[in-house]
């Protein structure tokens, strides 16, 4: 594949790379073709393709046609393995097909966050640690090297982000091996200033919280895959009449959807009510949908200012064009938001609420466990439960011997004996333990201490200012996010010794973790910060190449999954340091805390198989 | 040669085999970086584990899985166990292949290393993915005296030894109560229903059965009551 030479970071040529890649891919198979896709691939592929430009390429979604002969093309996503090979030659088809690869990779979500849409990185990760997402993310990032040069400097921290750093060095030498020549090529980049990668592993506490911005709660509630969420269509409104003009596009359904049928939005940027919305406090949200109606209010109104022709046909294209649209999806947001209302004021969620903030405020007491037990038995779901009791195991180092037995009981006999292995698959990851293992020398060694960093980290605090926010402890209104906080401390550093008060004097220029590496060794995992040097004459060839750009790029790769409520945390950091950087979010996919559970979960689902 | 970049080893190690030097080409294929290249004609030459061993490295899981694939079939199981006891990947690997393809290869891996509760859990999914009543309780019961003999997880042990009496209760309110589902329930679940469907007695038994204790009872019966709109 030819990667063009970039002077600026955009990650729209990812996607439009992405696009060409596929049609050529496409048109590689000539004549009409049907198409077939893995499940799993169908959404991310939404994101890069149209069903109407398949389409274009000739493709009509009939799935088998028994009988006839076809030419059957394979088409491996990223990539083909000699282990694919292997097995279609075990299967004795291997002749019969024409294998090709489409090296899809990272998927831009919206300008700023490159995703790798991979739903089992988790499991792949913590649970069964086979770890090919770290391969895969290895792979993507070194995409961004070759086409931007290297990053200069790599910052990290987790046993897993170790490995992808590994991983990623690795392949710098065998991306050497493959061709001398392009040694240029792997120079420093003087686009990209560094990357940050941070492990999930070294904050589960996160996304076990419940999401309190707007789009994390549409998250929390309705479930967003892909940048898609499934509505009804009651919720979708008037946007229902015209699917082509609704806000978000809508996928493949008929116009006439039949009540209480739900369809799928996407939720995206480039819809300007949504991005006022998603990245604020669910408090704020009535009033910016307020000020919202008012201004698409003053819009329609215009039309009075303009007399002549001319000036009234501006008008309509320029004005009432976005103004119709913002409506329709102010409607749908209005209907969102009323529905998440109800949920919030639900008894449930106030207790659930209760019990997390005062968690992570560090209020340990009795109360926890009979507010606990109460929701088992007024029967909320095994997600809620389970998130709140492995938050309590997270942040306390496991519960008591007794009250672990307890819990366990109550689980089992509340949602199924079958969950023995749900408890299991939570014991391993650490994320559910008994005191006489969590607290072992070993454990304790290598867990995340939130008891110590609370107060230099400044994780709690009780005065936010939910509206206009002075720091990312807004979106969870009491919590600051313990992983954008060590991203914070790479590159926001007076900042955060501000309130660390106890690393005084730090040069604001000093790099990597340096002035917190007390801090972060409370952190689980490794801790790295690596500088990838090249040779003096292919640096300044680079230099003179891309021009010298004073504003620079900070990559931050989330391993394992990020929340939303993180990225609307990483772009309230990326508007302030927006003279000096470009904060560009990468990850192997969007993580939510029932998500999390799900993946435990799995194995209790055992169904018998239906004959 | 070091140092130099662009040099294929590979294929001078390819040279070196074929004219016979084997010692020479092993020697030779440690200077290629590119994985890739390297475990195939590896696994060419006979050199197994150094193969499996320059795929672990190369962080590509699907690279290791193809000579576990390759390793599974040539050796006795035995060795096979042997070869991949010490390299956690390639242990992962298989444990997470065998999990959907192969769980008579789960249960011997795990005898082989002891590990009780991992063998008693294959079998409890299992007993989940069974259709048939009987078939199911007996591999519970099985999967109970696993955990019993591993001491470590005796909560467990009972915990399935309660779902086994458990289910019997269910099976017979079936029989008892027509055309209403109650197997596979929790045990909240079945009380709920139980006092939804208005069979307080069954309710109170399975309460006492079950040692609940009696907050939880009260608020499973008054959101019981509440489904079935009886306000006492």
């Amino acid at each position: 594949m030819v990667t063009e030479r970039a002077t600026e970071f955009d990650p729209s040529k990812i996607k439009d790379q992405a696009l060409r890649d596929l049609c050529s891919v496409l048109e590689g198979v000539r004549g009409k073709k049907s198409l077939v896709v893995d499940k799993a691939l169908s959404g991310p592929l939404g994101l890069i393709a149209q069903s109407s430009l398949l389409q274009a390429t000739q493709i009509k979604n009939t799935p088998k046609i028994p009988g006839q002969d076809l030419e059957h093309s394979l088409f491996f996503v990223p990539r083909r393995t000699p282990l694919c090979d292997r097995i279609l030659e075990d299967e004795g088809v291997f002749g019969d097909v024409t294998i090709n690869e489409y090296p899809l990779y990272f998927i831009p979500l919206e300008p700023d966050v490159l995703s790798l849409e991979l739903d089992d990185a988790f499991e792949d990760l913590y649970l069964h640690k086979t770890y090919s997402s770290i391969f895969n993310s290895a792979k993507a990032l070194m995409l961004l090297q070759q086409q931007y040069g290297l990053f200069p400097r790599i910052t990290g921290q987790g046993d897993k982000a170790k490995k992808l750093l590994d991983a990623l060095l690795r392949m710098r030498n065998e991306a050497a091996a493959e061709d001398a020549s392009t040694s240029m090529a792997l120079a420093p980049s003087s686009i990209i200033e560094n990357l940050v990668i941070i492990d999930r592993e070294t904050d589960f506490v996160t996304p076990f919280l419940t999401q309190l911005t707007y789009e994390g709660l549409i998250d929390e509630v309705f479930g967003i895959n892909n940048s898609h969420v499934e509505l009804e269509a009651s919720i979708i409104g008037s946007a229902m009449q015209n699917p082509v003009e609704a806000t978000g596009r809508s996928v493949g359904a008929p116009p006439a959807t039949p009540q209480g049928k739900k369809r799928k939005v996407l939720l995206e940027g480039s819809d300007r009510v949504f991005s006022d919305l998603r990245n604020i406090n669910f408090s704020a949200v009535p009033g910016i949908l307020k000020k919202t109606a008012l201004r698409i209010d003053a819009d329609f109104k215009k039309k009075d200012d303009y007399k002549t022709v001319s000036e009234m046909k501006t008008f309509v294209t320029k004005v009432l064009g976005p103004a119709q649209k913002d409506r329709t999806s102010l409607s749908m947001h209005f209907n969102i938001a009323e529905v998440i209302q109800k949920h919030i004021n639900t008894e449930l969620f106030e207790k659930t609420l209760e019990i997390q903030q005062s968690l992570i405020a560090g209020y340990s007491s009795n109360q926890q466990h009979e507010l606990l037990t109460e929701l088992i038995a007024r029967g909320a779901s095994l997600e809620t439960v389970l998130r709140l009791l492995c938050l309590y195991s997270c942040i306390n180092t496991g519960f008591k011997p007794k009250d672990f037995d307890l819990f366990r009981r109550e689980i089992l006999q509340g949602y199924g004996y079958e969950h023995v292995l749900t408890l299991d698959a939570l014991e391993k990851i650490a994320l559910l333990q008994s005191r006489t293992v969590a607290g072992s020398t070993a454990a304790a060694a290598s867990r995340t201490n939130y008891d110590y960093l609370r107060k230099p980290l400044k994780l709690f605090s009780e005065n936010v200012n939910e509206s206009e926010p002075d720091d990312i402890v807004y979106v969870y209104s009491v919590y600051a996010p313990l992983s954008v906080r060590l991203v914070q401390c790479v590159i926001q550093k007076s900042a955060m010794a501000q309130a660390a008060r106890g690393a005084g004097n730090l040069n604001p220029n000093s790099a990597g973790w340096k002035g917190f590496e007390d801090l972060v060794k409370n952190v689980s995992g490794k801790t790295f910060d690596e500088v990838q040097r090249g040779e003096d004459k292919a640096v300044r060839a680079r230099m003179i190449l891309d021009g010298q750009n004073d504003k620079k790029v900070t990559v931050v790769f989330f391993l394992g999954g990020i929340t939303y409520t993180e990225i609307a945390a990483l772009r309230w950091i990326a508007k302030q340091e927006d003279s000096r950087r470009q904060i560009i979010i990468a990850t192997t996919g969007i993580i939510n805390g029932n998500k999390i559970i799900q993946a435990a979960t799995t194995d209790a689902r055992t169904k018998p198989r239906q004959v | 040669l070091s140092g130099k970049r662009g040099i294929a080893f590979d294929e001078i190690a390819k040279s070196a085999f074929e004219e016979g030097r084997g010692r020479l080409a092993t020697q030779l294929l440690n200077y290629e970086p590119r994985a890739g290249r390297q475990v195939p004609l590896l696994m060419s030459m006979e050199e197994d584990e150094i193969a499996l061993d320059k795929a672990i490295e190369s962080t590509d899981s699907d690279l290791v899985f193809y000579v576990l694939l390759h390793l599974k079939k040539k050796l006795p199981i035995a060795t096979f166990f042997r070869i991949i006891n010490d390299r956690p990947l390639a242990y992962s690997l298989i444990e997470s292949s065998a999990r959907v393809m192969d769980t008579e290869l789960l249960k011997d891996l795990y005898y082989q290393d002891d590990r009780k509760t991992d063998g008693a859990n294959v079998i409890l999914r299992e007993s989940l993915a069974q259709e048939n009543f009987t078939t199911r309780i007996d591999k519970l019961k099985l999967a109970s005296k696993l955990l019993k003999d591993s001491k470590d997880h005796l909560v467990d042990a009972t915990a399935l030894e309660e779902s086994i009496k458990l289910l019997n209760i269910q099976e017979s309110l079936e029989r008892d109560i027509f055309e209403e589902n109650f197997v596979g329930l929790s045990v909240n679940e079945t009380i709920f229903k139980l006092t939804r469907l208005g069979f307080h007695p069954r309710a109170n038994k399975i309460r006492s059965e079950f040692k609940m204790p009696d907050k939880r009872f009260w608020w499973i019966k008054l959101r019981g009551l509440v489904a079935k709109r009886e306000w006492a």
